[in-house]
């Protein structure tokens, strides 16, 4: 469960790139991270772009909810970086920053949701397993606190 | 945020295409029908008026734009520029004006869509309104779920229907016939005074400009491309508008004119029933057209949905609306509520108003035409109270008379409005207005460019004037917030009677933050391991300092934070809550942290909000003494004084030091100081001597001094311990010191922190 590996370039927890959507997510998300102690957390948040079509929310109000995130993962993980990224493709941006962090792995806590919430986010937890070229650590799934 | 260079992705292209694909629907494939009803063949005329009318505005929106590339688009020049009672107005106008717009598009949709499958007539329902229904809550859900379109689909669309105009105009070109446009009355068989009425009914047609300046903020090099697309666009649907309504007009008579679905039944006349072998030609036209009607319209719809979001999303920004209205959905990351409200709206304007388009059509034109004409009023307000950060990439052409030309068509378009549509819409003005003052004065939070303007020249202007724009000036905020940096348990008390006294006073709220200040040789990991036992303390203190306000009733809230920082974190506490005042005290100060002087003196010179910095443990209970020579931060130490009064009935003496033989005009200043303040009947004392003297021998009467800074950077010598105002230190009487930024400069109130 733990990072165990030994050597500490191969320590998975060294570097975690940590996925949030919003402040509730970002909570859940980063308390189920903290029993296994990760060496260092980068919260990542992505804000969708329309790229050619106008985005669903103003950029400004998207970046207020980022900024949300990325508090409520620090009062889980005080030294959090945080990295904003804007893309329409949010698998994508996520494993970008990975590599851009130079990230050992990605955490991500599944989404709930009902079966048509999942088909219309793509339920990302899915994507991410399948295309990023490092390892993605699946969290516990926790209820949102709250 | 150096960030915001990555939000920007629409370009040129998109940013016209928006443009277009939201007029385009409405001005071909809705309104020619009934238009050419109400004018005859002249009703091409009435189409380029509305286009030059359009442009003279276009022009305007394109200098705000290029100024202020902010969300919100048109309210948000009003807002900024008129203050927040027309910015309520504009913003409610174009909110509604929007929904109103999305309902005539949804009866277009429905118009078309009856084309193709035969609808019921359900209740007092027409067919066209079951199609518009259905195709409202479609678009809304679509916005609702922020169904992802592919990055290009507005671009293919646009391009789509650019491609089918096109096969029919040249189609109507070919069995164009001069002899059908005049007709058996000539151009203007009901007389030219049928060209402006006919005009107010098709503006609805050139709405779609205005929102390319809502999503300014995503445009790639908006000072460029944001005047090029609007203007362009207004340019390319005029033109477009002229060439096919009288090509229509030349295939079919006008009286024949089909009024749901004139482009469809253009088309069959147009195109040969076969060309060789391939029959069915005209009816398959009239297919493709009436598919494209359907995509334009809702294309139109879509967008206006997606545009009244951001307009309440800017009036949440400032007030107007509550921002419960603009949270976003945790799976769908879209503004849900605001998006279901104008649903609803929309729902509710087909099914009331659907069975006659013509007034769904003029209600939409009558708001925006009055949005369009305070557009024109804030853009002079601008120019005249000469905001130097107003700083436009584009300039109107031949200004002042554009905008006022601009102002005096809009509004001049109105009076061609039938009666309906204009008491629509001033009833929706009335109830903006109702609202401002009932709800928004309360929680609206700036004043407009305008009202400044207007104080600064207090004295040269009427009286009425000035006390007008008083009674509409927003009373502030949802009230105050007071920060409290509470550091440890024997001063937190004091600390929060003085901040729940000025919070209830205010009608404002609490926030008590425990700043935890880690050394710099502790990691804030480290730290945080030891999280269990910080946040016990934390939770202790926090507790029973919510517990010591709630006599004031009013809302608390608690905050730990872990830092380095100490002040500093103080300050940046202050900025990301947008505190108004922070109380703190004394021992606080002192925790800077190890960072050098010339740091603290720095943030110390700059002030986020008002700082209450009390010595003294007490909770002042007996009267209260506020020495004053005049000035800003004094102001600050009568309004604490006058809190304290209010909230729990301290009794407030006020002192003047002047020197001897000054002491009638010493009192006459304090007399007019304690008239300003409220503070009128206050014991009122001149004394004559040193000023910390006299202050050191009173003191002792006194259960609180309230001491205003008597120059900036008061808080800046406490830090530094470089303060020679030993008075504080030798007192037994707590003191309180206060002090009050100086202003905030125009620049950051209008535009925000760079």
């Amino acid at each position: 469960m733990t990072a165990g590996s030994g050597v500490d370039d191969m320590d998975l927890l060294a570097r975690v790139l940590l996925p949030v959507a919003n402040e509730a997510d970002a909570r859940a998300t980063a308390i189920a991270l903290e029993p296994y102690d990760p060496a260092h957390v980068t919260a990542v948040h992505v804000v969708e772009k329309g790229e050619g079509v106008p985005d669903k929310t103003p950029v400004e109000q998207s970046e207020a909810v980022a900024e949300s995130a990325y508090a409520a993962v620090r009062t889980v993980f005080p030294d959090a970086d945080d990295s904003t990224a804007y893309a329409r493709d949010v698998v994508a941006a996520i494993i970008e920053t990975a590599e851009a962090t130079d990230a050992t792995a990605i955490a991500v806590r599944p989404r709930g949701g009902g079966r048509l919430t999942q088909l219309l986010s793509g339920d990302l937890t899915r994507q991410l397993v399948t295309d990023a070229p490092l390892p993605v650590i699946v969290l516990p799934s926790t209820e949102d606190p709250t | 945020m150096s960030e915001t260079e990555l939000a920007k992705d629409l370009g040129l292209v998109s940013a016209m295409t928006i443009g277009i694909g939201t007029m385009i629907g409405a001005g071909i494939f809705v309104l020619p029908g009934v238009a050419a009803n109400t004018a005859g063949p002249v009703v091409v005329v009435s189409f380029v008026v509305g286009g030059v009318i359009a442009m003279v505005n276009a022009l305007s929106v394109a200098e705000l734009g290029t100024a202020m590339p902010k969300a919100g688009g048109g309210y948000y020049y009003i807002n900024k520029a008129l203050g927040p009672l027309f910015g309520s107005i504009a913003g409610m106008g174009d909110w509604m004006g929007l929904a109103f717009a999305s309902a005539f598009y949804c009866i277009g949709f429905g118009q078309y869509l009856t084309v193709f499958a035969p609808l019921p007539e359900v209740a007092f329902l027409n067919p066209n309104q079951v199609g518009a229904l259905f195709a409202g809550l479609a678009f809304t859900a679509v916005n609702y779920l922020g169904a992802k379109e592919t990055g290009n689909v507005q671009n293919v669309i646009v391009f789509v229907l650019l491609a089918i105009l096109t096969a029919f105009a040249f189609a109507g070109f070919l069995s164009f016939d001069y002899a059908t446009l005049t007709g058996d009355g000539g151009l203007a068989p009901l007389g030219t005074s049928k060209i402006l009425p006919a005009t107010a009914l098709v503006f609805v047609s050139f709405l779609g400009y205005a929102k390319i300046a809502t999503v300014a903020e995503e445009l790639k090099n908006p000072g460029r491309n944001l005047p090029i697309a609007i203007v362009g666009s207004v340019a390319i649907v005029t033109v477009i508008y002229a060439i096919l309504v009288t090509t229509m007009l030349g295939v079919v008579p006008w009286p024949d004119l089909s009024l749901d679905a004139p482009v469809a039944q253009a088309a069959e006349l147009s195109f040969p029933a076969s060309i060789g072998p391939i029959g069915g030609v005209a009816a398959g036209a009239a297919a493709v057209m009436t598919a494209g009607a359907l995509l334009a319209t809702a294309s139109s719809a879509n967008a206006s949905i997606l545009a009244s979001a951001r307009i309440n999303f800017a009036m949440g920004r400032d007030g107007i609306v509550t921002n419960w209205l603009n949270e976003i959905h945790p799976d769908y990351s879209t503004p849900y509520r605001s998006i279901f409200l104008t649903g609803a709206l929309i729902v509710v304007f087909i099914a009331a108003l659907g069975q006659d388009i013509e007034v769904l059509a003029k209600a939409a034109s009558v708001l925006h035409l009055i949005v369009y004409a305070l557009m024109n009023a804030a853009l002079i307000v601008f120019r005249e109270a000469d905001v130097e950060e107003y700083d436009p990439d584009f300039t109107v052409p031949l200004y002042p008379l554009t905008p006022i030309l601009g102002a005096g068509l809009s509004l001049g378009l109105v009076a061609f409005m039938d009666g309906i549509e204009i008491a629509l819409s001033a009833g929706f003005v009335l109830a903006a207005m109702l609202w401002y003052f009932l709800y928004a004065r309360r929680e609206a939070t700036e004043d407009g460019v305008l009202s400044e303007f207007i104080r600064e020249r207090e004295d040269a202007l009427p009286d009425q004037i000035v006390s007008a724009t008083d009674a509409v000036a927003p009373s502030g905020s949802d009230g105050p917030t007071i920060m409290v940096a509470v550091a440890n348990p024997r001063t937190e008390r004091a600390l929060m009677t003085l901040a729940g006294a000025l919070a209830s006073q205010a009608g404002g709220r609490v926030l008590a933050t425990h700043i935890v200040t880690v050394p710099d040789q502790t990691s804030l990991a480290a730290a945080a391991e030891n999280r269990d036992r910080i946040d016990s303390t934390s939770e202790e203190l926090l507790e029973a300092a919510k517990a010591d306000v709630e006599r004031f009733d009013v809302p608390v809230e608690t905050r730990t934070i872990l830092s380095h920082r100490g002040l500093e974190e103080v300050f940046g506490a202050a900025r990301a809550h947008d505190v108004d005042t922070v109380v703190m005290g004394y021992g606080g100060t002192r925790f800077v942290g190890g960072r050098i002087e010339s740091a603290i003196d720095e943030l110390t010179h700059d002030l986020p909000c008002d700082f209450l910095v009390l010595d003294g443990e007490e909770v002042p209970t007996s009267d209260v003494l506020v020495p004053t020579a005049g000035g800003n931060s004094s102001d600050l130490s009568a309004e604490v004084a006058s809190a304290l009064r209010e909230t729990i009935g301290m009794d407030v003496s006020l002192l003047h030091v002047v020197d001897e033989g000054e002491e009638a005009a010493g009192r006459e200043f304090l007399e007019g100081w304690a008239g300003d303040h409220q503070l009128a009947d206050a014991e009122l004392r001149v004394e004559t001597g040193d000023v910390e003297t006299v202050i050191e021998r009173l003191s002792d009467e006194y259960g609180l001094v309230i001491v205003g800074a008597t120059d900036r950077g008061l808080l800046s010598r406490i830090v530094r311990d470089s303060l020679a105002f030993e008075v504080i230190e030798s007192l037994d009487t707590p003191v309180l010191l206060a002090e009050r930024p100086t202003r905030r400069p125009l620049r950051e109130r209008l535009f925000g922190p760079r």
